[in-house]
């Protein structure tokens, strides 16, 4: 309304206010696709709702983390300062949450990817400066920081709640900080393995529920049945196919981190195997997934 | 539209809200047989007010009665009522015939062979209709949703943008369709964004804006009614009384108010040729426009939708 | 009724679905062969503890029914087809009904299959013992079932929550806190197994029978009613 109408067709200029600040590329993109999967994940900004199932897991690593120092603290008032010692401790950790881990990625990571394609959202993304892979190794990133932060949380509670029990806290930690550094390690061992698998499940379907019952379903597979046959089976063909026991390889690196076996990997025969073997077994079942996850989203276009 | 038979729906002061977004808000009007348009920009509450009639959402406040039944938690009601919905979505692996049938069964229709002919022949999609509904285009899903809606042959029709994704010759074959729907006593409401759609085959229209009734009634009534009222516009400028001394002349102009912030708010009822003249006049007497606005919120949709023509 | 039932029968079975089931109900049948045929043969209890009250009961049913029983409703919501099933003439229950009895249609039969091919080999034809352990598999199924249709009816986060339950409260808490164990499906399908068959499977800490069986009918009622109540509630996509 701010000219009359010429005559023989007309466009208005309705006040629409052309952009004319800065545009960035691609890393902004990126960074914007990172922060709205870490959004998407652990459901900031949008309600209740969204919040329930990410928070409920990340309580439930916390409480176990807290569960371990409080033992701990009794063990020590019980039966004299080194008692628990012998208990669950930081190298236990992620052998004994790691089923807690694998279902929460199970339940969430979904989110970040069969959603966008769902609804043909993922198109959207494509036309922006980003490729494919820019948008997957975005998400990846995303959800590998929530993990990280899963894993790592507990374990802070976990030491905290050490020291604290401990008469002395402060040659606590003098002490034992080594253990840091190495659960901040295997942490982040965990974390990858976990990210990488569970997104490359989600790369496969569009539905978040099929997803997620085909990973639980995974590892309610292999554990059982390669935790029993590998037993029975013994020896060196035992020890193979305890490697195929899925929740236990990352926290088989775990254990070289820590120099030892943990409560959960103890009777493992695939323990017995060298330890390069394991690391590199890891990398395998890491790195592989997370190729075919990369290639399947880098020929992605609009 | 006479008043003196009950109305076959009655929506009576009926609002609903979600968390603190208000959807409708206090809307009452009754619908009588014949073909009711309901019109409204994108966003409006069209959408929300016919589910609340259908009763596939509760109100929040109010009640919907249909056929002088409450329609929420009325199954049998269900019967007499025919819904296309909004969603496109359907059962993919299902045939045409199938998805009506189904539809036809669930709804208590007897002889359902000779129903389902009869509706897949009304829209025109005979030979498509051992074809899974996956493989339809936009406009067949549609039109076999249409069938599906009309395979019992119910008396009410209530029908959110059915000609989403139409072309023009469906379009007109669905025209006629549905007048011919109405011509049997039928009461149909239709909901749709677009202008030209509800104006050809709607004797009544009812104009949501932002959830709120803004007008019913027919078509011609409505703009005659508009044209009565004045609009507010306001106008900011560098020397706004003298401005204002120089539009009161102005004869599409009724009134000029001066704000103290030093806009001036000019009431017309002729704002084409207000549109016209102000820039002629300001331009004369040296003055620059910064902003020309229409206060009337709901008058800036109502505006394009029923006067620009 | 029957026109619900058959479509999703047909909304269900998908080659994806069938072959993942198909593969967690063999599971324990593999494990009871392996078993069986090793030179260190688990006792009865251990064998009885591992491949049915955990495997079976504890997580492939419930596992295998979740992929069903959430998908009944949560996919038609997703897929926003609802409103063609509640627009219809006919009482809610109709629509209900047909949708459960057609996901324990799907997931029974691998599941007692499994049970029966499991037990079979486990206690060597024992037909006592294979039909208690079978029926009370069929049990959990019909209970998981009904629970699982309503969660599908009530959150869009349905398999999340299924599976927390799942790992958490059946996998977890039950086994220690003894009064979660009035609360978990898992136990009253394996006190029906004890209540079937007392001379094999008979323990001191579980559920009664009569009381199992009470609870068992409360249970699947209530969330049968819970599901009805519920489409009659919510607002239909």
């Amino acid at each position: 309304m701010t000219a009359p109408p010429p005559p023989g067709g007309t466009v208005f200029d309705i006040g629409y206010q052309r952009y004319t600040g800065a545009r960035e590329g691609r890393g902004r993109g990126r960074r914007a696709v990172f922060k709205d999967g870490v959004r998407a994940a652990m459901g900031f900004g949008r309600g209740a709702r969204a919040k329930f199932l990410p928070w409920t897991f990340v309580a439930i690593l916390s409480f176990i983390g807290l569960i371990m120092a409080l033992i701990a603290g009794a063990a020590d008032r019980i039966g004299g300062p080194g008692t628990s010692d012998q208990l669950p401790s930081h190298g236990d950790f992620y052998g004994i949450a790691s089923i807690i881990l694998f279902v929460f990625a199970a339940v969430v990571a979904p989110e970040l990817l069969c959603r966008d394609r769902r609804e043909g959202v993922i198109n959207l993304y494509l036309v922006r400066p980003l490729t494919g892979s820019d948008y997957v190794l975005a998400r990846w990133s995303a959800f590998f920081t929530v993990m990280v932060a899963a894993c790592w949380l507990p374990q802070f509670i976990l030491l905290t709640g050490l020291a604290m029990g401990d008469p002395t806290p402060v040659q606590y930690l003098r002490d034992h900080w080594l253990d840091i550094p190495r659960f901040l390690a295997a942490g982040v061992v965990m974390a990858a393995y976990v990210t990488t698998l569970a997104l490359l499940t989600a790369s496969f379907t569009t539905r978040r529920a099929y997803a997620s019952v085909f990973l639980v379903g995974l590892f309610v597979i292999t554990v059982p049945f390669t935790a029993g046959s590998a037993s029975e089976i013994g020896g060196t063909a035992g020890r193979w196919i305890s490697m195929f026991n899925l929740t236990n390889i990352p926290v088989h690196v775990n254990d070289v981190i820590f120099g030892e076996a943990s409560e959960i990997t103890e009777g493992a025969p695939a323990g017995e195997l060298p330890k390069m073997l394991l690391v590199a077994w890891y990398v395998l079942w890491t790195l592989g997934p997370g190729a075919v996850l990369w290639s399947r989203y880098r020929k992605l276009t609009p | 539209m006479s008043g003196d038979r009950a109305p076959v729906i009655r929506v009576d002061g009926v609002s609903r809200w979600f968390g603190s977004v208000v959807a409708v808000s206090d809307v009452s009007f009754d619908v009588t047989p014949g073909i009711t348009g309901l019109l409204g920009p994108n966003g409006a509450g069209k959408t929300t007010l016919l589910r609340l009639i259908t009763g596939l959402a509760a109100t929040s406040s109010g009640t919907v009665t249909v056929l002088g039944e409450p329609v929420r938690d009325n199954p049998p009601l269900y019967g007499r009522l025919g819904v296309m919905s909004e969603h496109e979505s359907v059962y993919g692996f299902l045939e045409g015939r199938e998805f009506v049938e189904l539809m036809g069964r669930l709804r208590g229709v007897r002889s359902l062979e000779r129903a389902v002919d009869r509706a897949i022949a009304l829209v025109d999609l005979a030979d498509a209709q051992h074809r899974p509904m996956g493989t339809y285009s936009r406009g067949m899903r549609q039109r076999m949703r249409l069938a599906a809606t009309l395979v019992h042959d119910p008396e009410i029709l209530i029908l959110d943008e059915p000609l989403n994704g139409a072309d023009p010759r469906q379009r007109v074959h669905f025209q006629q369709l549905l007048k011919e729907l109405a011509a049997d006593g039928r009461t149909i409401v239709l909901s749709s964004h677009i202008l030209e759609e509800v104006e050809q085959v709607a004797d009544t229209v009812l104009l949501i804006v932002n959830g709120k009734l803004a007008a019913s009634g027919g078509f011609r009534a409505i703009r005659a009614a508009l044209n009565e009222r004045p609009y507010h516009v306001r106008v900011m400028c560098d020397a706004p009384r003298k401005l204002a001394s120089a539009v009161v002349t102005l004869d599409s102009v009724d009134a000029v108010n001066v704000d103290p912030d030093g806009a001036i708010v000019v009431l017309s009822r002729n704002v084409r040729d207000l549109q016209i003249e102000l820039p002629k006049l300001a331009q004369a007497a040296a003055i620059s426009l910064r902003r020309v606005e229409p206060l009337d919120d709901s008058l800036e949709s109502v505006f394009g939708y029923l006067v620009e023509r | 009724m029957r026109s619900v039932y058959r479509l999703t029968l047909r909304q269900l079975l998908g080659r994806w679905r069938l072959s993942i089931m198909t593969v967690l109900s063999a599971l324990p049948v593999v494990i009871a062969v392996l078993a069986t045929h090793s030179s260190s043969a688990p006792s009865v209890q251990e064998f009885e503890d591992v491949a049915f009250s955990t495997l079976l009961a504890g997580s492939i049913a419930p596992l295998v029914v979740l992929a069903i029983a959430t998908a009944a409703f949560a996919n038609e919501i997703e897929d926003k087809t609802l409103a063609n099933l509640t627009l219809a003439a006919i009482p809610r229950w109709q629509i209900v009904l047909p949708k459960l009895l057609a996901v324990i249609t799907i997931a029974a039969p691998f599941i007692a299959v499994s049970a029966l091919l499991t037990s079979h080999i486990a206690f060597l034809a024992d037909a006592k013992a294979t039909l208690a352990v079978t029926v009370s598999a069929v049990v959990g199924v019909v209970l998981y079932s009904s629970a699982f249709v309503w969660l599908g009816l009530v959150t869009t986060q349905a398999i999340g929550v299924g599976l927390l339950y799942i790992v958490l409260w059946e996998g977890f808490f039950s086994r220690f806190v003894s009064g979660v164990r009035l609360l978990s499906i898992r136990h009253y399908s394996i006190a029906w197994m004890h209540g079937l068959d007392a001379r094999r499977f008979a323990a001191p800490d579980h559920l009664g029978f009569t009381v199992a069986i009470i609870t068992s009918a409360i249970v699947f009622g209530g969330f049968l009613l819970l599901s009805i109540r519920r489409l009659r509630k919510m607002d239909v996509p």
